[in-house]
C-alpha cells in the first residue's frame, strides 16, 4: 500500500515533468523557426493558426501519419533501437533537475519533494553518463541506415562527442570543487543568496571560463549550429537521420530539443544559481507570502533556461558551420587546456579560501 | 601581363588582437547584427497566396495569341516566331486563306510551354504583333501535357489578358491580317 502510493506519486511527478518537457519541445520547434525568421527578416510559419502558433501540432500530426520506411539493407534491429536510444537518455536526465526550491510537502502521510523527481547524490554524473548513451543513438542510427550520408554523420558525431563530452565533464569539475557535492540540489542550494553567489562569478574563483567552455561544449554536444556537423544539411543531406521517416525521425527530432532543454537546465543549475533569484530570498517571501515563494523561484529557473535556449537560436542565426578540423582543433587545443587550467586554479583557490 | 602576387606581410598580432580573440569579439559583432534585426523586425516576406506582388509593366509572363478588335486573328502564319525561338517552343502550320492565294494564316499553332524560357524573342520577331506576353504566371499544373497549348488555348489566353484590342486596318482581309505595312494612300493605323 505504502509502496503503491509512493509509486503513484512518483509516476505523477514523472508525468508532470514529461508533460512540461514535451510542451517545451513543442514551443521550441515553433520558437526556433520564428526567432530564426525574425532574425533573418522573415516571418517564420504563418499558415496554421493565427501567426502560425499551431504549427507544432500540424508538424506532429504530419510526422505521426507519415509512412515509416526502413531502407533495404538496413540493420532492422539497430535501426529501430537507435531513435529510442537517442530519446530515452535525453528524457531521463530530467529526473535529477531541481526545478524549484527544495521543500517537502506531506502527501497522504508521505514526504514528497515536489520540484525534483529524485534527488540522487550523484545527479550530475548521472546526467553526463546518460548524455553519452544518447550519442550511441546517433552513431548507431548513422551506421545502421546503410547509407553513406548517415554513416558520415554518425562518424562525425562519434568524434565530436569524444572531444566535447570531455570538456563538458571538465568544465563542471570546477563547480563541483566549489560546492563540494555532485547533487544538483545541493549545488543549487550552495548558490543561494544573490547573484554574487552564483558560481559563474562566485568567490573564491569565478567559474566564468568554465561557463564559456560548458556552453560551447554543450552546443557541440547537442549537435547545434555551429557544431552541427553530424547533420550538416548542406553536405550530408540530413546527416545521421537521412534515412529516417515518420515517428522515428520525430524521435530524433524530439531528442535533439530535449537535449537542448537538458543542457540549458544543467547550465542554469550549475552556473547561474538554478532556481535562486538574483537577490537574496524572494520578493514574495519578503512580502510575507512564503507559501507562494516557489512560484518566483520556478519562474527564475524557467527564465534562465529560456535564456539559454534563446542563445541556441541566436547562435544558429549568426554563425556558419565549423569545418571538421577546426572543430577538432578548437575542442582539443583551446577548450581542453582552458578547462584543465580552470580546474587547477579552482582547486588552489578552493584550498586556500574554503567557502 | 604578369601580375606579381606578393604575400601579405605577416603582422605580429597586437595586444588588441589577442583581446579580441579571447573575448570572441568577431562573434559578438555578428550576434549583435542578428539581434538588431530581431529587435527592429521588418519582414520583407509577402504572404504569397494571400497577397500578391505588383508586377512591373514589362513583366514577361505567359504567351498569348492576339486578335483584332473585330475578332479576327492577327497571326499571318509567317513562321518568323518559330525561327526566332531559341528553345523551339513554337510550331506553326501555315496555310493559304481559301480563295485568296496571296494571303496566309496559321492553320495550326502549337506551343510547348514546358520549354519556354520567356525571353520574348518571338514577340519581337512577329511582324504583325500577333504575339503578346501576359502577366499570368500561376501556371503550375499536375500534368505537363497541360502545358502543350494549341491555337485555341493561346487565343483564349490572349482574349482574357488583352481585352483592349488593336483596330484592324481596312485594307486587311476580314479573315487574315496583312503585314503591318502602311501605305500613304491608305488609312493610317492610329497608334
Ligand atoms: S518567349 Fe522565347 S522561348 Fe518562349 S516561345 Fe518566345 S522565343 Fe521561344
Ligand atoms: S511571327 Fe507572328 S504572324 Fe508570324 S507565325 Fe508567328 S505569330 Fe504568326
Amino acid at each position: 500500500m505504502e509502496i503503491g502510493l509512493r509509486l503513484a506519486v512518483s509516476l505523477a511527478q514523472i508525468a508532470a515533468v514529461m508533460g512540461v518537457v514535451m510542451l517545451t519541445v513543442m514551443i521550441l520547434t515553433l520558437a526556433e523557426r520564428k526567432v530564426l525568421g525574425w532574425m533573418q527578416d522573415r516571418m517564420g510559419p504563418m499558415e496554421v493558426g493565427p501567426y502560425g502558433v499551431l504549427q507544432p501540432i500540424a508538424d506532429g500530426l504530419k510526422l505521426f501519419f507519415k509512412e515509416d520506411i526502413i531502407p533495404a539493407g538496413a540493420n532492422k534491429f539497430l535501426f529501430t533501437l537507435a531513435p529510442i536510444l537517442a530519446l530515452v537518455p535525453a528524457m531521463i536526465g530530467f529526473a535529477v533537475i531541481p526545478f524549484g526550491p527544495t521543500m517537502t510537502i506531506e502527501l497522504f502521510g508521505m514526504q514528497v519533494k515536489p520540484f525534483v523527481i529524485s534527488d540522487i547524490n550523484i545527479g550530475i554524473l548521472y546526467i553526463l553518463a546518460f548524455a553519452s548513451i544518447g550519442a550511441y543513438g546517433i552513431i548507431l542510427g548513422g551506421w545502421s541506415s546503410n547509407s553513406k550520408y548517415s554513416l558520415l554523420g554518425g562518424l562525425r558525431s562519434a568524434a565530436q562527442v569524444i572531444s566535447y563530452e570531455l570538456n563538458v565533464g571538465l568544465a563542471i569539475v570546477g563547480v563541483i570543487l566549489l560546492s563540494g557535492s555532485l547533487s544538483l540540489v545541493k549545488i543549487t542550494e550552495a548558490q543561494a543568496g544573490g547573484f554574487w553567489n552564483w558560481f559563474i562569478i562566485a568567490m573564491p574563483f569565478p567559474q566564468i571560463f568554465a561557463f564559456v567552455v560548458y556552453v560551447i561544449s554543450s552546443v557541440a554536444e547537442t549537435n547545434r549550429v555551429p557544431f552541427d556537423l553530424p547533420e550538416a544539411e548542406s553536405e550530408l543531406v540530413a546527416g545521421f537521420f537521412t534515412e529516417y521517416s515518420g515517428m522515428r525521425f520525430a524521435f530524433f527530432f524530439i531528442a535533439e530539443y530535449a537535449n537542448m532543454i537538458l543542457v540549458s537546465c544543467v547550465a542554469a543549475a550549475l552556473f547561474l544559481g538554478g532556481w535562486n533569484a538574483p537577490y537574496p530570498g524572494t520578493i514574495l517571501g519578503h512580502l510575507g507570502l512564503d507559501a507562494l515563494a516557489w512560484i518566483e523561484n520556478v519562474v527564475w529557473f524557467a527564465a534562465k533556461v529560456y535564456f539559454f535556449l534563446f542563445l541556441f537560436f541566436w547562435l544558429r542565426a549568426t554563425l556558419p558551420r565549423l569545418r571538421y578540423d577546426q572543430l577538432m582543433r578548437f575542442g582539443w587545443k583551446v577548450m581542453l587546456p582552458i578547462a584543465l587550467g580552470n580546474i587547477v586554479l579552482t582547486a588552489i583557490a578552493a584550498y586556500f579560501f574554503p567557502r | 601581363m604578369n601580375v606579381a602576387i606578393t604575400a601579405q606581410p605577416k603582422r605580429k598580432p597586437s595586444f588588441s588582437d589577442w583581446l579580441k580573440t579571447l573575448t570572441f569579439y568577431e562573434l559578438l559583432v555578428g550576434m549583435k547584427a542578428t539581434l538588431k534585426h530581431l529587435l527592429n523586425y521588418k519582414p520583407i516576406t509577402l504572404q504569397y497566396p494571400h497577397e500578391k506582388r505588383l508586377l512591373p509593366e514589362n513583366y514577361r509572363g505567359m504567351l498569348a495569341l492576339l486578335r483584332y478588335d473585330d475578332g479576327t486573328e492577327k497571326c499571318v502564319g509567317c513562321d518568323l516566331c518559330e525561327a526566332a525561338c531559341p528553345s523551339r517552343v513554337i510550331r506553326v502550320v501555315s496555310g493559304e486563306v481559301p480563295g485568296e492565294p496571296t494571303k496566309r494564316y496559321s492553320k495550326e499553332y502549337y506551343m510547348d510551354m514546358t520549354r519556354c524560357l520567356f525571353c520574348g524573342l518571338c514577340v519581337d520577331a512577329c511582324p504583325v504583333d500577333a504575339l503578346g506576353m501576359t502577366r499570368e504566371f500561376e501556371w503550375a499544373v499536375y500534368d505537363k501535357r497541360q502545358l502543350h497549348l494549341n491555337k485555341q488555348q493561346l487565343l483564349a489566353i490572349g482574349d482574357r489578358a488583352y481585352p483592349v484590342r488593336e483596330k484592324r486596318l481596312e485594307l486587311q482581309h476580314p479573315n487574315v491580317a496583312f503585314f503591318n505595312v502602311t501605305f500613304k494612300h491608305l488609312p493610317q493605323k492610329e497608334n
